[in-house]
């Protein structure tokens, strides 16, 4: 398994206004449906059932919060690696994501202090899909320092 | 139907019961929600590198607090209902029966190891007045958890938003 480089980015290297990587993400019905029922354990009819979704005013199944949560933590830890603390995380969802969409991910760090002896950035970041913004939030989270 | 706002605050500002979620952290359920997201984080699937870090062993990643405690499809929890769930019948009752996630702030504390036991309470916070959103008629609902561990650490506080709507009653649908 190729797992995330266990060198991290540190906090010294960051500054306010630094860009994280762009990352894409392919929306298949499975990231989906597994998304709801296997990896959060929410059978929410409208995240596997296309009648229950339609029913509900929506165009077909769509992504759970817990899913988009998720994507958002690894979004964080992919860019920084493993040493990386994710301390908050605050979304809002405005368009779903369905299946056949794609979602981009951007962010940007918005503030970099300390507090409590620990080194944190305040990140800005927006997952968006061909309709418009999927999800878009502010995660705070704590970095090593070099050396 | 629109409600009155003595039948919504009924059921703000009380805290459930606490309740612990059917399944203790594991490594299955660490792995079926890394499978999904397609995440690679060593701390939460490779115990040589975990071990050498401050934790001394793998941990659940922290997004995951919730799903310890979602309840099960089936059997039905024998519980009294909590109030997010007393809230959600009077929407539904009322009409507003479909729902859909608006909001989630989860603020993370102790971290989550195999083993750990999660459980939470959880209260209704906010109501808005009835909103007219595109998906029709609404309420705005936030709710407030606090997850625990079997030690009674603070894992996460959580805020949760959900729209309660009447889709049949959509203008123009």
């Amino acid at each position: 398994m190729q797992l995330t480089k266990s060198e991290s980015i540190t906090w010294d290297e960051v500054e306010v206004g630094y860009e994280l990587p762009v990352h894409e993400r392919e929306i298949t019905a499975a990231l989906i449906a597994g998304g709801a029922i296997s990896a959060t354990h929410d059978y929410a009819a409208v995240h596997h059932d296309y009648h229950a979704a339609r029913q509900a005013g929506a165009d077909d199944i769509f992504m759970n919060i817990l899913t988009t949560n998720g994507l958002i933590g690894k979004y964080l830890t992919d860019w920084a690696g493993p040493t990386l603390e994710i301390k908050k995380i605050t979304l809002r969802l405005a368009v779903p994501n369905y299946p056949g969409d794609r979602m981009t991910t951007t962010g940007y760090v918005t503030k970099k202090y300390e507090a409590e002896g620990r080194h944190l950035l305040e990140i800005e970041f927006i997952g968006k899909n061909k309709i418009g913004y999927h999800a878009s939030g502010k995660a705070v989270v704590a970095l090593p320092v070099r050396g | 139907m629109t409600l009155t706002r003595e039948e919504i605050d009924q059921y703000v500002g009380i805290d459930s019961e606490k309740i612990k979620g059917p399944d203790a952290v594991c490594k299955q359920m660490i792995r079926h929600w890394c499978e999904v997201m397609q995440e690679n984080n060593p701390l939460y699937l490779d115990e040589e590198y975990a071990a050498k870090t401050k934790y001394g062993e793998v941990i659940a990643p922290p997004m995951q607090v919730q799903v310890y405690t979602m309840s099960p499809l089936w059997p039905v929890a024998e519980r009294k209902l909590n109030p997010m769930e007393h809230m959600v019948k009077l929407m539904e009752e009322a009409g507003y029966s479909s729902i859909v996630a608006t909001e989630q702030g989860q603020e993370y504390f102790a971290p989550m190891k195999v083993g750990d036991e999660i459980s939470y309470t959880i209260s209704v916070d906010v109501v808005s007045p009835e909103k007219q959103t595109s998906r029709g008629p609404g309420y705005f609902i936030t709710f407030l958890y606090t997850f625990v561990n079997q030690r009674d650490e603070l894992v996460c506080k959580q805020t949760f938003t959900i729209l309660a709507y009447n889709s049949i009653a959509k203008e123009g649908a």
